[in-house]
């Protein structure tokens, strides 16, 4: 699905990614985690195509993003970015419309409408439909452009990737769980999802695979109950930790400072 | 909302036939014939039954004139809008950002050096000098303006304007010294630059400037999708199947190309890529889908009234046109830095 061998990134000669390998196989859930200035965001920029380095070579179903024409990479690939725009004198509907550019050449159709209702409903923002976007909070900032992602891949091509930078900030508990349970399904549709999280125990609980960074190289990359363990993660967050068994999911429960 | 913007294009089309009429009958000279139908039957017919003194009027003064203002003001509103969208920010316009004062800086230097070049080109390449000298001052005004500004498609709002500053003091400052040292006939040239005005109509004038402009709007009214795009961040909308990188550059090359046209023949006029965008954003919000295509009619509409007030207000002297522009757009600019203090 995704394959990316060797990839380095380094900004006025700081390393901040070094010779990473990864590969991510159909229908996987993939949740990148590590401490701040891992270089998680940077990972997630390169898989994506955000950030093009000639001799790195990242292949997306056995095409590298170069050989992809960019509408048709639009319909199997997307993105939810960390940094949204918070000024944007629209409409809700039209910036989850956004979503459906790459389908419509000016004027939306029947099926853009129903994908963007549908992605609204998703996350829980139907109801402001019509508001203005600048009136939100951030947390519904938030669900506008998750709204928009999903939107953008609702269509019928086989296996699509999404990437996700810390898709939670600034949702509450309902919202975290409504939005990774979505994720959940997508993936489990034979599709494929690369997400950043901060929270080890929503990890441990939705991701199929994780990966631990720490300064730009990767310390775990395995499923949660192999890279959860108390020796990992204490050493890679420099922070005392236990780790038990989730009593409701069975699951890895990580319990930080004790 | 999107699905009505045939509606009001044609709307907003009628209104500006309605004024391009009422306009053609204003001035000082009264046509012998009052009826529209009658002077155009005549005219096509050319059966006698209108005056040589009409004729003349129409066709040589009024029409040409009108059809300029129809020409400049949608290029200079459109060029402002694909500014806005591409610095996102409603106070890139051509005025504020320098650009102007880059093609007019170019231009009136080829008015007073032109003398010594143009004994060695063709007579027909005269006006296209001019133009071509323009386009270039507003193009290199443009990448200077933008590169200041723009560090990874984030623009610094104050170094764009104050790149602007600069650029149009530079302006003023070689004006002056070119005033100084340039002849009388040049000064009159000169002076009609610093002032703007669409007095110098003449239909080859206005035949360049419609090629331009329907060349620069067949590949930039179709951007609105893109433009709304952008909004987002220019590494969001590329995930979204936009050509970000190809759209600046298009919409860099063609508005200098438009802003160069319009300074070169009708000199300075401001803020008509101000005001225009800003008052269809009033109602429409930023969606540029709907502004762009909007804003070009706007735009005629706009400088078209503001061209018939000029020459009708004090006959048979005229207000230059720059004069009433700035009295609307200057207080708009105030309200756009009230509105956006906070987040500069």
């Amino acid at each position: 699905m995704l394959e990316a061998q060797n990839i380095s990134y380094a900004h006025r000669k700081f390393s901040i990614l070094e010779n990473i390998d990864v590969t991510v196989n159909n229908g996987e859930l993939l949740v990148i985690v590590g401490p701040n200035g891992a270089g998680k965001s940077t990972l997630l920029s390169m898989l994506a195509n955000e950030l093009t380095n000639k001799e790195d070579l990242i292949f997306f179903k056995k095409k590298t993003f170069h050989d992809w024409d960019c509408k048709e990479l639009a319909h199997s690939k997307a993105k939810f970015s960390q940094n949204n725009s918070h000024d944007i004198p629209l409409t809700v509907n039209d910036v989850a419309m956004m979503g459906r550019y790459p389908y419509f050449n000016s004027v939306p159709q029947k099926q853009d409408e129903e994908a963007v209702i549908k992605a609204l409903e998703e996350t829980d923002m139907a109801s402001m439909r019509q508001r203005d976007y600048n009136s939100l909070s951030g947390g519904e900032k938030q669900r506008v452009h998750l709204a928009r992602v999903l939107a953008q891949l609702d269509n019928n091509v086989a296996q699509k990737l999404v990437f996700l930078d810390e898709p939670l900030n600034n949702l509450d508990v309902l919202h975290q769980h409504r939005i990774l349970q979505t994720i959940k399904n997508f993936t489990q549709k034979g599709n494929t999802a690369v997400m950043v999280l901060h929270d080890l125990n929503l990890a441990a609980q939705f991701a199929d695979r994780v990966m631990l960074l720490k300064k730009g190289k990767i310390v775990a990359h395995d499923v949660p109950g192999t890279v959860f363990t108390k020796e990992i993660i204490s050493r890679v967050y420099n922070f005392p930790c236990t780790i038990c068994t989730n009593p409701v999911n069975q699951n890895p429960l990580i319990i930080f400072g004790t | 909302m999107q699905n009505k913007l045939p509606l009001y294009l044609i709307l907003s089309l009628l209104l500006l036939a309605l004024l391009a009429v009422v306009s053609l009958y204003m001035g000082v000279y009264i046509f012998e014939k009052h009826s529209f139908t009658e002077i155009f039957s005549g005219l096509i017919n050319n059966d006698g039954s209108i005056s040589d003194s009409d004729r003349f009027v129409l066709m040589d003064l009024r029409l040409p004139r009108i059809v300029m203002a129809i020409l400049i003001g949608s290029a200079l509103s459109v060029s402002g809008t694909c500014l806005q969208g591409m610095f996102r920010n409603p106070l890139a316009t051509p005025d504020l950002l320098g650009i102007t004062a880059g093609a007019s800086l170019f231009a009136a230097v080829t008015i007073v050096l032109g003398v010594y070049i143009k004994p060695y080109i063709p007579e027909v390449f005269h006006f296209s000098l001019l133009s071509f000298m323009a386009f270039i001052g507003a193009l290199l005004t443009m990448l200077l303006v933008y590169r200041m500004s723009t560090t990874n498609g984030k623009t610094n709002v104050v170094v764009m304007l104050l790149t602007g500053v600069a650029v149009t003091a530079l302006g003023f400052a070689v004006m002056g010294l070119l005033i100084y040292i340039s002849k009388e006939e040049q000064l009159r040239d000169l002076t009609f630059w610093n002032l703007g005005s669409v007095s110098g109509a003449s239909w080859t004038k206005n035949g360049i400037l419609a090629v331009v402009i329907t060349v620069c709007y067949f590949v930039l009214l179709p951007k609105g999708k893109a433009l709304n795009a952008m909004m987002l961040g220019e590494k969001d909308a590329e995930h979204l199947g936009i050509p970000v990188e190809r759209i600046k550059k298009q919409i860099v090359i063609l508005t200098a190309l438009m802003i160069g046209t319009c300074v070169a023949f009708a000199g300075t006029i401001s803020f008509v890529g101000l005001i225009v965008p800003y008052i269809l954003r009033l109602i429409f919000r930023s969606n540029y889908h709907i502004i762009l295509p909007l804003s070009a009619v706007f735009g005629s509409i706009l400088l078209l009234t503001a061209d018939t007030i000029s020459r009708t207000m004090a006959p048979p002297s005229e207000i230059p046109i720059g004069i009433l522009t700035a009295f609307m757009g200057a207080p708009i600019f105030i309200i756009i830095l009230i509105r956006s203090r906070k987040t500069m």
